[in-house]
């Protein structure tokens, strides 16, 4: 029989399971940025909710921001560069997709097998984690959604090709359509603020400590006493089963999922510049990173060919100033530094 | 405490371990020297689970630790350093030790707040209290060596392998180091198994050498009488020191 034992203090919950002991601060003080930030988008869309594009727009950064914020985790559980986060992204959604399309599923259904798919792939998969090291796990994640991008076109007749699947059930609908785009935006807050905050507990946790011993050294932490393959995997599964997460939103917001729109090199190229633009060792990053990426590309959208130039400039200058800051987030962080731990600093170049 | 039984570990054509036996008893202080590649590193990687025997048995403590993984080798009660620090280069001090503490020995009721509160006696003990916000990487290479004790104290060993501590210190620092050491064995009680060159430090402090060469244990016994071996200083400098010739 588990001991369970609770204790609330002025400061923390401190829980106590046989023999083992959790700590949550829920000093407010720690949280009032967050709030703050919270606050912001909350409010962001009720001065835009008369253009669809642009809630459209904002929606996409934050399922952008869903995506690169487990990625960035990832990266730093498994000390691997993964180039192809956008596989479980084909993978969860395809299964939403096929499932609902095909068999009738209702998005309740579909997200049970989505999650159960993809845990069932990345924990196939994960062994990679080990076994390659360095720049051969970049190639293979890099070469897995490239060759699921092949495997739609060659089953066309499943996956439909460069048309994708389109049809699939909304997950809900309110009586007009421009309430609908307010809905989605804030369903994909509120699937980006879950991820936020999961990923933040786990980085604030014993399993963050153990991620940024394995992410500076995997051999040394060895020798400390860390279970590195059985972290890798956690990191590895974890961050898969949410990407695959998004993919079911999508399938269910959007009603149409294309291989083609998601599995490419440039999906990835703009979710990893996500990562690197926002701030890479802060899960925070993602969300600044997203709303800049996503916001540079629709600006540039209007300057015809010259985009093709002006784009890639515009995104190489960011990268140049901002990369060495630790992105956007890591401006701001240095400025602004409010970590319970003042001395849990993991600083990445 | 610590028994190898006919240890061997090639790399290709190399043996860079041949057939080394010796026991480690509980509360000693061995040293264990030899020219450079006579396989002292190659060793404490053997016990630590670094690299897998070829052949041979490795027995801590009663239980058979060959071919175990690091981390269970770990958390059995043996922790070391390393002959070039390997500190987490971008961690604080404080973070580093937490590492070890969490996941060295079992122990219990230790949430995030009292794992720093235990990091951080560790680092008061290395006289590294002041740095604990440093990074890794803005320490010296005295205090990175300190932390690395840390670090390693910090998993509770029952035996601490330290390989080369004194490399690259000044005579100041080789001292203090020492001394530290020395403390770190009183305070808690721990076994050491010592890989040192510089002489003077290991013969004062080790109770019993082994000496390597070339992959092979080539003398064991008191500092006094490993000193005027004969083998041993053909070893290290060659037939024409050998005073018995």
């Amino acid at each position: 029989m588990v001991k369970i034992n609770t204790e609330f203090r002025r400061d923390r919950i401190v829980l106590r399971l046989d023999t083992k002991k959790y700590e949550w601060v829920i000093e407010p003080r720690y949280w009032r940025n967050p709030i703050l930030g919270v606050l912001v988008l909350m409010v962001l869309p009720l001065f835009v909710y008369q253009y669809p594009n642009l809630l459209t727009m904002i929606t996409t950064a934050n399922l952008y921001a869903a995506i690169a914020i487990p990625l960035g985790l990832q990266i730093m559980g498994t000390g691997r560069m993964n180039f192809g986060p956008q596989f479980y992204l084909g993978i969860g959604g395809y299964t939403a997709a096929l499932l609902n399309l095909h068999f009738g599923w209702g998005p309740g259904a579909t997200l049970v097998a989505t999650i159960a798919v993809c845990l069932a792939v990345s924990l196939l998969l994960s062994p990679i984690t080990w076994i390659s090291k360095g720049l051969y796990f970049s190639l293979i994640t890099l070469i897995l959604p490239l060759a699921f991008l092949d495997v739609t076109y060659v089953y066309g007749d499943i996956f439909r090709g460069e048309v994708g699947l389109s049809g699939m059930s909304p997950l809900f609908t309110l009586g007009k359509v421009s309430w609908n785009y307010l809905a989605y935006f804030y369903c994909s807050l509120l699937l980006l603020l879950i991820f936020l905050f999961v990923s933040d507990k786990i980085g604030r946790s014993r399993f963050g400590v153990n991620l940024a011993a394995i992410n500076e050294n995997e051999d040394v932490a060895r020798m400390m006493g860390v279970n590195v393959n059985r972290y890798k995997i956690f990191y590895y599964v974890l961050p898969s089963v949410l990407t695959g997460i998004v993919a079911w939103f999508i399938v269910h917001t959007f009603r149409t999922f294309a291989g083609v729109t998601y599995l490419p090199l440039e999906f990835m190229i703009k979710i990893l510049l996500i990562s690197v633009v926002g701030g890479r060792g802060f899960v925070y990053g993602a969300i600044p990173g997203a709303y800049l990426i996503v916001g540079l590309d629709e600006a540039l959208r209007g300057l015809g060919t010259i985009n093709y130039f002006i784009y890639p400039l515009v995104l190489a200058i960011l990268i140049i100033i901002l990369a060495p800051k630790e992105g956007v987030y890591g401006l701001f962080h240095r400025h602004h530094y409010r970590d319970y731990y003042a001395s849990m600093k993991v600083r990445r170049e | 405490m610590l028994e190898l039984k006919n240890v061997k570990k090639s790399f290709g054509g190399v043996h860079a371990v041949d057939d080394v036996s010796f026991t480690v008893k509980e509360g000693e202080v061995v040293g264990l020297i030899g020219p450079n590649g006579a396989g002292k590193s190659t060793l404490i990687n053997l016990i630590t689970g670094v690299f897998p025997c070829d052949k041979g048995s490795i027995t801590f403590l009663g239980k058979d630790i060959t071919g175990k993984p690091p981390h269970m080798i770990c958390k059995a009660g043996l922790s070391r350093t390393y002959q070039i620090p390997q500190p987490f280069y971008n961690m604080t001090c404080l973070l580093s030790t937490m590492v070890s503490v969490l996941n060295g020995k079992e122990r219990e009721n230790m949430s995030l707040s009292d794992a720093a509160l235990e990091a951080s006696y560790y680092l008061e003990f290395v006289g590294l209290f002041s740095k604990r916000d440093s990074l890794a990487r803005d320490l010296n290479l005295y205090d990175m060596r300190m932390l690395e004790l840390a670090r390693a104290l910090a998993t509770t060993p029952k035996l601490l392998l330290i390989d080369e501590t004194m490399a690259g210190l000044n005579p100041v620092e080789s001292q203090n180091a020492l001394d530290m050491i020395r403390s770190a064995q009183d305070q808690f009680g721990i076994t050491i198994l010592w890989i040192e060159h510089v002489m003077k430090i290991i013969m004062s402090a080790a109770q019993r050498i082994v000496v390597l060469h070339y992959g092979r244990k080539i003398a064991e016994g008191l500092p006094s009488e490993i000193f005027n071996d004969d083998f041993v200083v053909k070893a290290y400098l060659g037939d024409k020191h050998v005073k018995s010739k």
